[in-house]
C-alpha cells in the first residue's frame, strides 16, 4: 500500500542540541515602514506578527500532547527543544503587536479572528473523544510538518535575503527575522521526524500539505490586504498581486518561483528537510545576533 | 438581444457581490471566520508596558509615590494591583491607588523596608521622575463587591487599595468606617486627604495609641462587607475579631514570603501519577521531576520560555523567575527555576 511509512533519512549527521535562546528586542525605535519606501513588502512580511502568535502557541500546545507517543529518546529531546524555541517565537513576535497599535495600525480585528482559528477550530475539542479525537492529534501533528516545510523556507530565504539589507530595513526587526528563520533552519527536521515517527502516512502528508498551503495563502493574502488598507500612512493603499510578483523579482519577498519549486519538493517521496537549508549558516547568524545575545541595545 | 441582457445581468450581479465581499472583507479581515470574545494575540498578560515616571513625592517619611504615565494603561478597578520591573529586572507588586477615572496614568506608593529583599531600597534609590517603568497590566483580587456598608482596616502601606475603595464606596452612597493603623503618624501617607472624611476615618499611631482596637469588629452587622490591607499579623486579628459569619476580604502580598538565597532540600508529590520524588538541594525541580516523568517539557532551564510551567495544586512557591504573571504564580511554576518555600510541593503532574 502506499501509505506504508518509510522514513528518509537525514543528509548529514548535523544534529545539534535545541534549546531556546533568550532574546530580547526593543521596538521603540522601529517605524511602521521598517523596510523603506515598500509598505507592500514590509506589510507582507508583517503578516507573520499576525499567524505566529496564536500560530506556534498551538503548536507547543498541540505537541506538549504528543510527547507521551515518542519512543525515541534523541526525538523526544529534539521535540522538547522545539517546544522551546516555537514558545519564545510566539512569545517574541507578540510584542510587536502592541508597537503596531502604537503606530497607529491596530492588528486586534485580524489577529482575534486567527486566535479563533487556532484555539477553536484548530482546538482539542473539534472532535469528539476516543478514537476521533486521536485521529485530530495526527492530523495536527501533520499539519505542524506541512507548515513547517514552510517556515524553513521563509527562514531560509530572509537568511539569504541581501535585498533587505540594501534597502536599510531597520536592524531590529531584520534581527527578530533572521533570529526566528535561523531558528527555523536550525530545527527544520523536528517536525517532520515526529510526523514520521509517530505515523508517516503519506496520504496524510499530502492531505494536510494541500490544506495548509491553502490556509496560508488565505491567510497572507487576507493579511496584507489588511494591513495596506488600514495604513494610517497610506490612505488609499491596496495589495495586489502585481505587487506580489515584482517584490519577488527585486528580492525584497521571496519569489513566485520558489514558492512554486517547494510544492513537490514536500510531496516528494524522498523528501527530508535537512537536504534544505544551512545548518551552519543558521548558527553562525545565531551567534551574532544582537537580540539573542542579551539584547538589542548594541 | 436577450442573451446580451442576460450576460449584462450576470455581470451586474457578479459585480455586487464583488463588492459586498469587499464590504465584509473590510469589516471582517478573515471572514468568514469569527473572532475570539477576549483576543489573546497581542493582549498577553505577560507583556510589559513602557510607562514614564512623571512625579516623585513623598506622602510620608519612608514612602515614595510615583505617578506613571502611557496611553496604554489599560483601565481599573480600586484593589487593583500591577507588577513593576525594576531597572535590576527585580518584579515586584503594588496597588494603584490613584484614581480609576483617571486613565492613561496609574499612581503607585511603595514603603521603604531596610531590611526586604532589596525591591524597595531599589526603588527608592533608583526611580527618579523621567525614568521608564515597565508595568504588566493590572490584576484584582481584591475587588470592591457593591454594598451598602463597608469597614475598612488598614495597616501601614496596606492603605493604598484601600484609598480608591474609599472614594468609590462614597461615590455610590454607602455607609463606611476606616480603621487605619501605622507606626507613627509621619510615617503614615494619605492623611490630609483622609481628614476630609471627617469622623469616618479613625487613625491609630502606634507610637500615640498602639494598637487599633479591633472588638467593634465583632458587632459586624449581617451585610457590611469587611476589607482589610496590611501585615499579616493585623489580616489574622481582624479575621478572629470579625464574626464568623461576615464576609471578610484580605489582600494578601506575595511580597511578604522571602526568597532563600539557598536551596534547600524537599519533596514533590505527584498528583496524577501518585509518586512522592526528592529534589536535593543542588538540583533543580525540573530534574527531579524528569527522572520519574521524562515526557515533562523544558527548554530553557533558566526561566525565561515558559515551557515547564505546571499546575500546583498544595505548597507555597519560592518563585524565582520573571516570567510568570503573578495570576500564574498562584497556581503554577516554573519547574526549571521555582522550588518550594516549606518542605512539601503537590504538583498536578
Ligand atoms: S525550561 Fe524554560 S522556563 Fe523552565
Ligand atoms: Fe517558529
Ligand atoms: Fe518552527
Amino acid at each position: 500500500m502506499s501509505n506504508t511509512p518509510h522514513a528518509p533519512a537525514p543528509v548529514a549527521s548535523e544534529h545539534i542540541e535545541l534549546k531556546a535562546r533568550n532574546v530580547s528586542f526593543g521596538w521603540e525605535d522601529t517605524p511602521l515602514h521598517w523596510l523603506p519606501g515598500d509598505p507592500f513588502a514590509t506589510h507582507t512580511i508583517n503578516v507573520l506578527h499576525l499567524l505566529l502568535p496564536a500560530g506556534e502557541r498551538w503548536f507547543v500546545h498541540v505537541y506538549k500532547q504528543v510527547l507521551p507517543y515518542v519512543k525515541d529518546e534523541q526525538l523526544r529531546a529534539d521535540v522538547v527543544g522545539f517546544i522551546g524555541q516555537e514558545a519564545m517565537h510566539a512569545a517574541a513576535h507578540d510584542d510587536v503587536l502592541p508597537h503596531l497599535k502604537r503606530l497607529g495600525l491596530d492588528p486586534t480585528p485580524y489577529t482575534a479572528q486567527v486566535d479563533w482559528l487556532f484555539e477553536k477550530l484548530l482546538g482539542d475539542r473539534t472532535l469528539p473523544p476516543g478514537k476521533a479525537r486521536h485521529w485530530w492529534l495526527m492530523e495536527r501533528v501533520a499539519l505542524i510538518a506541512a507548515i513547517e516545510h514552510y517556515t524553513a523556507f521563509l527562514g531560509d530565504w530572509v537568511l539569504n535575503a541581501d535585498e533587505l539589507d540594501r534597502r536599510g530595513a531597520d536592524p531590529v526587526m531584520l534581527d527578530l527575522l533572521r533570529w526566528h528563520g535561523a531558528e527555523e533552519v536550525e530545527h527544520r527536521s523536528v517536525a517532520f521526524d515526529l510526523f514520521m515517527h509517530v505515523d508517516g502516512g503519506y496520504h496524510r502528508r499530502a492531505r494536510t500539505w494541500a490544506t495548509a498551503f491553502t490556509a496560508l495563502v488565505f491567510l497572507w493574502q487576507r493579511g496584507a490586504r489588511f494591513f495596506m488598507e488600514n495604513d494610517p500612512e497610506l490612505p488609499a493603499a491596496k495589495a495586489s498581486l502585481g505587487q506580489f510578483f515584482r517584490a519577488g523579482r527585486q528580492g525584497t519577498l521571496p519569489s513566485a518561483g520558489a514558492m512554486l519549486k517547494s510544492i513537490p519538493t514536500y510531496l516528494s517521496r524522498s523528501y527530508h528537510p535537512s537536504q534544505e537549508g544551512s545548518t551552519a549558516q543558521a548558527v553562525a547568524y545565531l551567534a551574532s545576533s544582537p537580540g539573542a545575545n542579551g539584547g538589542a541595545t548594541a | 438581444m436577450s442573451r446580451a441582457l442576460k450576460l449584462a445581468a450576470v455581470a451586474g450581479a457578479a459585480l455586487l457581490a464583488r463588492r459586498a465581499l469587499r464590504g465584509r472583507i473590510a469589516r471582517s479581515p478573515l471572514w468568514p471566520l469569527p473572532a475570539l470574545d477576549t483576543p489573546v494575540s497581542g493582549h498577553s498578560p505577560r507583556r510589559w508596558l513602557p510607562a514614564l515616571i512623571t512625579s516623585r513625592t513623598e506622602p510620608a517619611d519612608g514612602v515614595l509615590m510615583l505617578t506613571l504615565e502611557s496611553p496604554e494603561l489599560p483601565p481599573w478597578a480600586p484593589g487593583a494591583h500591577v507588577d513593576v520591573q525594576l531597572p535590576s529586572g527585580l518584579v515586584r507588586q503594588y496597588s494603584l491607588c490613584g484614581d480609576p477615572a483617571d486613565t492613561g496614568r496609574y499612581t503607585i506608593a511603595i514603603r521603604l523596608i531596610e531590611d526586604g529583599r532589596g525591591g524597595s531600597r531599589e526603588a527608592h534609590a533608583q526611580l527618579v521622575e523621567g525614568a521608564e517603568l515597565p508595568v504588566r497590566p493590572p490584576r484584582n483580587r481584591f475587588e470592591l463587591v457593591p454594598s451598602s456598608s463597608y469597614v475598612f482596616v488598614a495597616g501601614g502601606i496596606g492603605i493604598t487599595p484601600v484609598l480608591p475603595m474609599l472614594r468609590e464606596a462614597t461615590a455610590a452612597g454607602a455607609d463606611w468606617t476606616l480603621l487605619y493603623g501605622g507606626r507613627s503618624r509621619s510615617s503614615m501617607p494619605f492623611t490630609a486627604e483622609l481628614a476630609a472624611y471627617g469622623s469616618r476615618v479613625t487613625l491609630v499611631p502606634e507610637d500615640e495609641a498602639g494598637l487599633p482596637d479591633l472588638s467593634a469588629l465583632g458587632a459586624t452587622p449581617p451585610g457590611t462587607l469587611v476589607y482589610c490591607c496590611g501585615p499579616a499579623p493585623l489580616m489574622n486579628a481582624v479575621r478572629e475579631a470579625a464574626p464568623p459569619t461576615a464576609a471578610v476580604h484580605l489582600e494578601r502580598f506575595t511580597a511578604t514570603t522571602p526568597t532563600t538565597a539557598t536551596s534547600r532540600p524537599f519533596t514533590v508529590e505527584l498528583h496524577r501519577s501518585g509518586r512522592t520524588i526528592e529534589v536535593a538541594a543542588g538540583e533543580t525541580t525540573l530534574a527531579a521531576v524528569r527522572r520519574e516523568l521524562p515526557d515533562t517539557p523544558y527548554s530553557c532551564e533558566q526561566g525565561f520560555c515558559g515551557t515547564c510551567q505546571h499546575r500546583v495544586l498544595a505548597g507555597e512557591v519560592d518563585h524565582r523567575d520573571t516570567l510568570l504573571t503573578d495570576q500564574e504564580r498562584e497556581d503554577s511554576m516554573l519547574l526549571c527555576v521555582s522550588r518550594a518555600q516549606d518542605d512539601h510541593l503537590v504538583l498536578d503532574l
